[in-house]
């Protein structure tokens, strides 16, 4: 298996979303950190154009390049849901922390099965972007080691990066 | 273009807050709250502590008054300089002074600016400023007499008045050996002008910036505001906030102020507007 990190799609890493005061600094160090472990040539794998620009951004930013085939890593942009306080975006959803949970046990297993059968239906009434964990499945064994870079929630969202190795 | 202020240097997207400290009793604004040394050495302390990159340190009222010779300007300017030198070695000094003789006396006490805000009535103060590597500010007072009002002037046209005048002034400098990227204009709101004028130079700023010599503007407070407003000495701050924002919009890069923290945040929003700087720190919707 190649390696594979995973980041969120936070708008807030992209150049063209800079502030002089970086909110997303210690999100940002882990991003580079867990893309500079994918090699010189990156696929990535995004449910949606802003996550995909995010992803790419990420991947020149680490001095690789973004490659379809043959690549020596993959870049999934995902993350937990968006509705964990009243001033995340989607408002405050009792039943995200728990979800949130659930995908975080299924990706420090990791859990490929587990993975695969993530209830997306639950993950878009939260505003979650789980099609890269799904997409997760078919990239990890249950015997790589985890690195675990970032986990928390900020602004309402809940963020993982996460390195596969 | 990068900004040489004396020993300072400055990149050229940053504007600067010049804070203005009166070593004068009866100066428009303040009427004397800083006359005495001590006074005035805590509001540079105030304005440093507020952000003020420049103190611009006058020992005459504009307005026409008791008439202060240069030993008298000298004695209330030249150690005080030396002080706030020694106090604040990173702050950059201005003077206002239109005496060549005061200028170059402050200069040896560690002034970095001279700010001639009667436009060249002494010649000789260009070769001051060059022979002390200071930077200087290059008024427009459509030649008038230094401490005088204006009364019935009129332009055909102020704006080019103004740039004429302070262009002219600027290569004066540049000849006489000041830096390029030490000669600054202004055009001097309500100096030889009336109200009408100093809000056409405001309004019309940008014509003032695509020279490309720095612009100064001062605007704190005067005539033209509380005329404008119907407002009296001590209630303009709004009317000076708002021409401040329509100047930084234009591009102004010095702004010389009574209210430092209200006028910074006046210009970063307009500077941010024009997408000359980042917010400071934007996430939401974004996260």
């Amino acid at each position: 298996m190649i390696p594979v990190a995973l980041v969120p799609g936070v708008l807030a890493l992209l150049p063209d979303y800079a502030s002089l005061e970086d909110p997303v600094a210690d999100l940002r160090a882990a991003c580079r950190e867990a893309v500079a472990a994918l090699g010189p040539r990156v696929r990535v794998v995004a449910s949606t154009p802003s996550a995909r620009r995010v992803g790419e951004h990420l991947v020149s930013a680490a001095g690789a390049e973004v490659a379809e085939h043959d690549p020596t890593g993959v870049l999934v942009v995902a993350n937990g849901s968006a509705t964990r306080t009243e001033k995340a975006p989607g408002h405050l959803d009792e039943r995200a922390e728990a979800f949130d949970e659930s995908l975080r046990e299924l990706l420090a297993g990791p859990d490929p099965a587990g993975l695969a059968a993530i209830d997306t239906a639950l993950g878009a009434e939260l505003w979650a972007d789980v099609d890269g964990l799904v997409a997760l499945a078919d990239l990890l064994t249950p015997a790589q080691r985890v690195d675990v870079r970032y986990d928390a929630a900020p602004y309402g969202v809940q963020y993982w990066v996460i390195g596969y190795a | 273009m990068t900004l040489q202020l004396g020993r300072h240097a400055f990149d050229d997207d940053a504007p600067l807050m010049m804070a203005i400290v009166n070593r004068t009793p009866d100066s428009f604004y303040d009427k004397g709250a800083t006359w005495t040394e001590d006074a005035a050495f805590e509001r540079v302390r105030t304005v440093v502590e507020q952000g003020a990159e420049i103190v611009d340190i006058g020992g005459i009222k504009a307005a026409p008054g008791v008439e202060i010779g240069p030993a008298e300007e000298k004695a209330r300017v030249v150690d005080f300089v030396a002080r706030v030198r020694a106090a604040y070695p990173g702050l950059v000094i201005s003077v206002d002074t239109w005496r060549a003789e005061v200028g170059d006396a402050v200069c040896a006490a560690g002034a970095d600016v001279l700010n001639d805000a009667w436009g060249g009535a002494d010649p000789e103060l260009v070769d001051a400023a060059a022979q002390h590597g200071a930077a200087i500010i290059c008024t427009h007072t459509g030649g008038v007499t230094p401490r005088t009002r204006p009364y019935r002037i009129e332009y055909d046209d102020v704006v080019a008045a103004a740039i004429a005048d302070t262009v002219a002034y600027a290569e004066r400098a540049l000849a006489a050996g000041v830096a390029r990227e030490s000669i600054v204009i202004d055009p001097a709101h309500d100096f030889g002008k009336n109200t009408f004028h100093s809000l056409e130079l405001t309004r019309r700023l940008g014509e003032m910036v695509a020279t490309g010599w720095p612009v100064l503007v001062s605007l704190s407070n005067k005539d033209f505001v509380g005329e404008t407003l119907d407002l009296p000495v001590g209630e303009r701050l709004v009317g000076t906030l708002a021409a401040t924002a329509v100047s930084a919009l234009a591009g102004a890069r010095i702004y010389r102020v009574h209210e430092v923290v209200e006028t910074r945040q006046t210009v970063d929003m307009a500077w941010s507007i024009a997408g000359r700087r980042p917010p400071r720190r934007a996430i939401r919707g974004l996260q």
